[in-house]
């Protein structure tokens, strides 16, 4: 009976190892893909928007929704009234409350390919990088800011959620002034890269002052690479002292 | 002797049909866009910016800034712009300021940005002799510009090697030092100081080209490998065990 008692124990024993292993096991492989990284998001179609609409268009045209936290439609108008451009001073910081992003910005050029140079390995990878030949945010023309969406070293980065922005959303810079620019989402955007509209992006309107931001998107496995581009357009809508 | 010249009237006739040839192949040299805000200089209060769109000696030149002086003697303030080639391709600092009178003149901006290698004029002549015609300069504080005109041989050399400047000139005189306000122009005697002192300047360089490489990795791909394993192995030694198990008892039944 004894031994046969300890045989019972035994088995259940080895049992219940069995079952612990497995439970492990399982745990494991839900938590490894659970904490799996998703692509990140692209923009819907119906998030396009208009780039860059004219001040009178953009509260009349039917396919331009409207900023949902407006309630007072006097304001829609105030906010379609084009905010006076500043003058030149280099961005500090960026801030887009919707994703959650907060950032230092740098100063970033061209790479000898005559390309947009991106941020590279060392402490400035994940920030935000600002084309120091484009106008400082604020001033008038389009300027532009441009983020990995992720990277080799570190997986998603300061962009990694900027196909979640959507027309009425808002992207704050402060400037080495002192002056916070305060930017309304007009429209997102993908492109293919081999038909980037250099000229749509880094040119178009020259008089309103306007911010770009720009990452990467569309990921071919198949080639290892980022074959798109997602750009955000928005344009200056509020200035605050700080 | 003949046959070396028989060989060589094609070779003329090829030479002949190049050059006759229309093609402006000699001038794309500067093909592409280049761009550059128009930031203030002597205390001025404006801001705007400019893109030249270059194919071959072509150019279409678009421009916008705004907040510079109004009126000038009851009529337009006359904004005569142009751009400067042939010297450092940028836009002075203070320190040229070298009479001390708290201007940036044109002359003292000179090594700076270079000499006047097209005019931008709002009508006819784009050429430096057109530079100080206040006639075909815009006028007033605002200008929304857009021009397609030829560009010289020079200005084209100077955009292709990155020593373009546009200067726009024109100061409100209420913001100079009376010594600077009273002064002539060294360009134009019969115009003040004011007049044709710059008052935007920006150094042209090439746009970006094409798309941006903002994504040196990826989230598509497998991370937690490691985990899968260790947990696949966890899953395989805890079925092993069970097996064994199984065994063990099957050969103690019998």
């Amino acid at each position: 009976m004894v031994r046969k008692m300890a045989m019972t124990g035994g088995r259940r024993g080895g049992l219940l190892l069995a079952l612990a292993v497995a439970v492990a096991g399982v745990g494991l492989i839900v938590f490894a893909v659970a904490s799996q990284q998703p692509a990140p998001p692209a923009p819907p179609s119906s998030a396009a928007g208009t780039v860059d609409p004219a001040p009178s268009a953009s509260s009349s045209s039917p396919e331009e929704p409207k900023a949902s936290n407006k309630q007072d439609p006097a304001q829609d108008t105030v906010e379609a009234a084009q905010e006076t451009p500043l003058g030149p001073s280099e961005p500090e910081s960026i801030s887009i409350p919707a994703i959650d992003v907060r950032s230092e910005v740098f100063s970033i050029g061209k790479a000898a390919d005559g390309s947009l140079a991106v941020p590279q390995p060392g402490p400035n990878l994940d920030k935000a990088a600002w084309f120091e030949n484009s106008p400082t945010p604020g001033q008038p023309g389009p300027s532009v800011i441009e983020g990995h969406v992720a990277t080799e070293e570190s997986g998603p980065s300061i962009f990694f959620n900027l196909g979640n922005l959507r027309p009425g959303d808002e992207i704050t810079v402060k400037r080495e002034d002192g002056k916070t620019a305060v930017f309304t989402v007009d429209a997102v955007r993908n492109f293919d890269k081999n038909r980037f509209p250099t000229e749509l992006v880094y040119g178009g309107n020259l008089s309103t002052p306007t911010l770009r931001l720009i990452t990467c998107s569309n990921f071919d496995s198949s080639v290892g690479q980022h074959t798109g581009n997602l750009v955000v357009f928005s344009q200056l809508t509020d200035v605050r002292d700080s | 002797m003949r046959k070396p010249i028989r060989m060589l009237v094609p070779l003329a006739a090829a030479t002949l049909a190049v050059a006759m040839s229309p093609t402006p192949s000699f001038a794309d040299h500067a093909n592409g866009t280049f761009q550059t805000t128009l930031d203030p200089l002597n205390g001025s209060s404006g801001s705007g910016m400019a893109t030249v769109s270059v194919a071959g000696d072509q150019a279409t030149i678009d421009m916008s800034w705004s907040g510079l002086p109004e009126t000038f003697m009851d009529a337009p303030y006359p904004h005569v712009q142009h751009i400067h080639i042939g010297n450092r391709g940028e836009c002075p600092t203070p320190s040229a300021d070298k009479n001390g009178d708290g201007i940036i003149d044109t002359v003292e901006g000179q090594p700076s940005y270079g000499a006047i290698g097209t005019t931008l004029s709002t009508k006819g002549d784009t050429s430096p002799a057109a530079g100080t015609n206040i006639k075909t300069a815009p006028g007033g504080s605002t200008l929304d510009y857009s021009r397609t005109i030829t560009l010289s041989e020079d200005t084209l050399d100077s955009l292709a090697g990155g020593t373009g400047v546009i200067v726009v000139h024109g100061l409100d005189p209420a913001t100079l030092s009376e010594e600077a306000a009273n002064a002539k122009s060294n360009l134009v005697p019969e115009l003040p100081l004011a007049a044709t002192a710059p008052a935007l300047c920006g150094a042209l360089s090439s746009s970006p080209s094409g798309g941006v490489d903002t994504g040196s990795g990826s989230t598509a791909g497998v991370e937690n490998l490691g985990m899968f394993g260790l947990g696949g192995g966890l899953l395989v030694a805890a079925g092993a065990g069970l097996v064994g198990r199984r065994r063990r008892s099957a050969m103690q039944a019998v």
